[in-house]
């Protein structure tokens, strides 16, 4: 019943999408837009976990909700798996590491313009802006099962993005 | 004969409650669905004394009155699906697979992105879907 979407389709929008609200709407003020973007992020994590959770048994705890988003939500959305988990159960943190984020994969980022320091910056700055969204998602996909918490990214290994390797920190408020 | 169905935002807030008797009884069954809360909420803060496992999603029958019943489905993200019915003989599988298409049509009136969560729902196609799925419903063969 559902009609499919190429994928390059996908990004696209996604990528303009992050662009528009960097650099159209809010140009002079990436705070606003980078949590309008989280915002964005937010509204389809809620919506598509209703999704995913149909037939499945209730979760009896956080650390079942993380390992669904872990293996089921992620393949869902990105076709594989996150690769690692690492939590801190006294501090309340979980972190969630991805070694190759599909969306990474299609940024373009040119690292042999002629001003490298610019280029460097707005690239890192551009990607910043992107992983806002799938905090967003992360997060809004918790806040439907129960979980309130805090997500932030981070992104190493970028100029390189084949390889970027991202993590995801949870931060529980309990 | 189903009377009316329901579903119960995580907050207790109503979104979307639907009679199908045709009498004007709606604010019976308000009270009815109501009360039918307060029995879901006691089967899933006290397990021990309730039959049903903790994890499943669908119920059972949660409140026998003179003339309803009232069956209950929890989804994973704490929304209550409420049916009630006058049969008296109603089958748990035709239940469940009520249940289970009654969820698929919320899943796709949510997914709307002009559906504000936590509202109520007031697509069309969502209301003629779940009129659907009542007309459809047969509790199996009788006698």
């Amino acid at each position: 019943m559902g009609r499919e979407v190429a994928e390059s389709c996908f990004d696209g929008l996604i990528i303009e999408m992050v662009s528009a609200y960097g650099r159209r709407f809010y140009a002079t003020k990436p705070d606003l837009a980078s949590r309008r973007i989280e915002a964005i992020g937010f509204q389809v994590g809620h919506q598509l976990i209703e999704r995913y959770t149909v037939e499945r048994p209730r979760f009896s705890d956080h650390l079942e909700a993380i390992k669904f988003i872990c293996k089921e939500f992620w393949s869902e959305l990105f076709k594989k798996q996150i690769d690692n988990l690492k939590t801190n159960h006294r501090v309340g943190t979980f972190v969630l590491q991805d070694n190759k984020f599909r969306w990474f994969t299609r940024v373009l980022i040119d690292p042999s313009s002629e001003d490298n320091e610019a280029s460097q910056g707005s690239s890192s700055e551009a990607t910043s802006m992107l992983l806002h969204f799938p905090c967003g998602i992360i997060r809004g996909a918790l806040s439907n099962v129960g979980i309130s918490c805090a997500v932030s990214a981070d992104a190493s290994n970028l100029p390189s993005c084949e390889s970027g390797i991202l993590v995801f920190a949870l931060k529980f408020s309990i | 004969m189903i009377a009316c169905v329901a579903v119960v935002g995580h907050q207790n807030n109503p979104l979307y409650l639907q009679s199908f008797t045709g009498a004007d009884d709606a604010l019976k069954l308000h009270h009815i669905v109501h009360c039918s809360l307060d029995v879901i909420d006691e089967r899933v803060n006290n397990p021990k004394r309730s039959v049903i496992t903790l994890n499943e999603s669908y119920l059972g029958l949660l409140y026998p009155t003179e003339s309803y019943k009232v069956y209950g489905y929890l989804s994973n993200t704490k929304v209550k699906f409420l049916v009630v019915t006058t049969d008296l003989d109603v089958k748990d599988t035709d239940i469940r697979s009520f249940f289970r298409r009654f969820h698929a049509a919320y899943v796709d009136a949510v997914s709307n992105p002009f559906h504000v969560p936590g509202k109520k729902i007031i697509s069309r196609i969502f209301a003629a879907r779940v009129s659907g799925i009542v007309k459809a419903f047969a509790p199996g063969t009788y006698g």
